[in-house]
């Protein structure tokens, strides 16, 4: 559905797309996933044919995706980052506006407005301005603008920056139920937690370049992390912690603060082997947690950095 | 379209700002140039107590103010006195003035203010036309009777009238200037459309920027929705104007709401124009946004009344291509002069710019793609 190849993007000096290749299947929710400035969405600017670049292409249902592109334009929604309406109108005005630019039967509006307002559960907010709106429900009423003319392809960029946890989990099942009715989705985010939940395939950005791409499955088989130990309250020499490097699948030990984080290849036994050490030492410890990979861990692997970073 | 329209319109009826300055601001200020104007003309000048000190018997000037204190106007009260008792009175502010009558007269006040200035012009009119009588007795003294009988006779030989034959008022040329501005106030309107068309100034412009409407579309779209609502301002201005305060709009209504509705042209063509520049702040194209209108309605006659004349003696060029002259002159020429010729050209000079304006616009935001968003 969406082929990029060798995209390059520059802002005067800064490189912020750097040779990004990317392909999207109809029918998926494909996970951006990179820290702030990584140049995510920037890559759905050029995808957008709002910004101009430097070198490359980008095809959308098969064909260049330029600004006059308007049957491909009739079948997307797009969902910013900064929420995009008009003050002056109300929440249903603005739906119904944004819906009529897309779709022109006057009954087939109507009822696409009805069921957007459903959707994002706004029905009691409709004769409401968006100023008197908090935020969750001013991001709900920001997705609802975009997705109510019912597009093919749904590119969400950042849509759940500055939500409460509750609104947050509505928009989450509400992509994926979009997913379900048949949109493909570009979903965008620096939270690893959404794009573990929702997305299908990911790929992880980083400097404008991406570094891996994948099911969240293959992605975390690409790292060496297996298994992440992490013991606390525990107090340990210099000499054991060089044992418990030692032991076996273990390939890195960090120790401070009384913490100790265990990161071993394989996921088997690896808790075991750490509890025994642990015993004939008679050494004490508080609570024990194991953690298998994250994509945390494979941005990390990758880049030598946090995500967060 | 039509949905388009409806809620270009309805944004914009909503967004006080933006309404404050197109409607309310320039109803609120002709009703302060209504009051300011007529009705400290309409108020009454209460009479100038004065004093009035003979030095020297019978001069001419004590019949001629003896004359005036008779006169229908009342416009002062003379009462004789020593010089002492004339003093002391104007200090305890019992009298205004005090004329001196003798080799020459003259005029004492103790202060400086409308009332002090009235008895200055007595005193000077006075003066004038005893060197007049004495240069008729000294060069002509054969004209002297008629002279004399001249000045007996003396009534406003002065009267404002217009090519159409109705009395014109001055003052009128003011509420001129000020429906110029308030044509120009739509510039306000104007630039809200513009902010709201482009990727790299505001979101809402990024999200119609990716839907399957054409720019152009767009932009028209727009100008239709914000010139009715501007319109609509400027008729209910106009209705305010004649049937509310009852200014004495004496030319044909339709004639002057074409001119209304060209000045919307021009004002909302502005706007776009302005708020299409660049990625400049909104606060900065707000100022000149309001700077321009202000200069060109300045330079309309909004603050001086003659500006407009002073302009047209020497630099006549500003007076055709400034906005604002250009409305308030079409609205001279349906009210006063009479003049179909120029009428229609100011009407389509104001198209010409308009029309410059929105191609201006349209070239800075056709701009398919930006560098950044």
């Amino acid at each position: 559905m969406i082929k990029i190849e060798n995209l390059v993007k520059r802002y005067g000096d800064l490189l912020a797309l750097d040779h990004l290749n990317l392909e999207i299947q109809e029918g998926e929710i494909f996970g951006l996933l990179g820290p702030n400035g990584s140049g995510k969405s920037t890559a759905i600017g050029c995808m957008l044919a709002l910004l101009k670049y430097d070198k490359g292409s980008i095809e959308i249902f098969g064909k260049e995706m330029t600004p006059d592109s308007y049957e491909a334009k009739r079948q997307i929604g797009v969902i910013f980052q900064n929420v995009a309406v008009f003050e002056e109108l109300t929440v249903y005005e603005n739906i119904d506006y944004f819906c009529g630019l897309y779709i022109k039967d006057k009954e087939m509006k109507k009822q696409y407005v009805k069921e957007a307002i459903e959707f994002v559960g706004l029905e009691s907010f409709q004769k409401i301005r968006p100023k008197k709106l908090s935020g969750g429900l001013l991001r709900r009423l920001n997705i609802a603008c975009g997705i109510a003319h019912k597009p093919k392809l749904i590119i969400m960029d950042e849509p759940t920056v500055a939500v409460d946890p509750q609104s947050r989990n509505k928009i989450l099942e509400g992509i994926q139920e979009l997913n379900r009715q048949g949109s493909t989705i570009i979903y965008t985010t620096h939270y690893m937690e959404e794009v573990e939940q929702i997305c299908n395939r990911i790929a992880i950005i980083d400097h404008g370049r991406s570094i891996a791409v994948g099911t969240k499955e293959e992605l975390k088989k690409m790292i060496k992390t297996g298994e992440t130990i992490t013991i606390e309250g525990i107090q340990l020499k210099e000499s054991q912690i060089s044992e418990i490097k030692e032991i076996r699948h273990v390939f890195q030990a960090e120790y401070e603060d009384e913490k100790l984080i265990v990161r071993c290849s394989g996921t088997k036994h690896n808790l075991v082997r750490i509890l025994n050490y642990m015993q004939e030492n008679e050494i004490s410890f508080g609570q024990v947690f194991s953690q298998l990979p994250t994509l945390n861990d494979v941005f990390l692997e990758i880049t030598g950095k946090q995500l967060r970073d | 379209m039509l949905h388009l329209i409806k809620y270009r319109l309805k944004s914009s009826l909503r967004n006080r700002q933006s309404m404050f300055w197109a409607l309310f601001f320039p109803m609120i200020l002709a009703t302060l140039f209504y009051f300011t104007i007529f009705k400290m003309e309409e108020g009454d000048i209460t009479t100038i107590p004065v004093a009035l000190v003979e030095k020297e018997q019978g001069e001419a000037f004590t019949d001629f103010l003896l004359e005036m204190e008779k006169d229908d106007s009342h416009i002062i009260s003379v009462k004789e006195m020593d010089e002492d008792q004339a003093l002391k009175a104007l200090e305890e502010k019992e009298v205004k003035g005090v004329f001196y009558v003798g080799e020459k007269v003259s005029l004492s006040v103790s202060n400086k203010g409308i009332e002090e200035s009235i008895l200055e012009s007595i005193l000077k009119s006075y003066v004038d036309g005893a060197n007049v009588m004495e240069n008729v007795a000294n060069l002509h003294p054969e004209g002297m009777g008629a002279a004399i009988a001249s000045m007996n006779d003396y009534q406003n030989l002065v009267e404002s009238v217009s090519l159409k034959g109705v009395a014109t008022d001055g003052n009128i040329q003011y509420f001129f200037a000020l429906i110029a501005m308030a044509c120009l106030y739509g510039c306000f309107l104007g630039a809200d459309t513009a902010f709201e068309l482009q990727a790299n100034l505001t979101t809402l412009g990024a999200r119609r920027c990716v839907t399957p409407v054409h720019k152009l579309k767009m932009i028209v779209v727009d100008m239709i929705g914000t010139l009715i609502l501007h319109f609509a301002n400027l008729v209910l201005l106009l209705l305010y104007l004649r049937y509310v305060l009852r200014i004495g709009f004496d030319g044909q209504m339709g004639k002057m709401v074409l001119v209304a509705f060209m000045g919307c042209v021009i004002g909302v063509s502005l706007g776009i124009l302005v708020g299409s520049i660049g990625r400049m702040k909104e606060g900065i194209k707000v100022g000149i946004m309001l700077g321009v209108s202000m200069i060109s309605s300045f330079l309309s006659g909004l603050m001086i009344g003659n500006m407009k004349d002073v302009i047209e003696k020497n630099a006549p060029v500003i007076n055709r291509l400034n906005p604002a002259a250009l409305i308030s002159d079409a609205f001279y020429c349906i009210n006063v002069y009479d003049d179909p010729s120029r009428f229609y050209r100011n009407l389509w000079t104001l198209g010409v710019l308009s029309i410059m304006m929105l191609v201006g616009a349209y070239l800075l935001v056709r701009r398919e793609r930006y560098d950044s968003i």
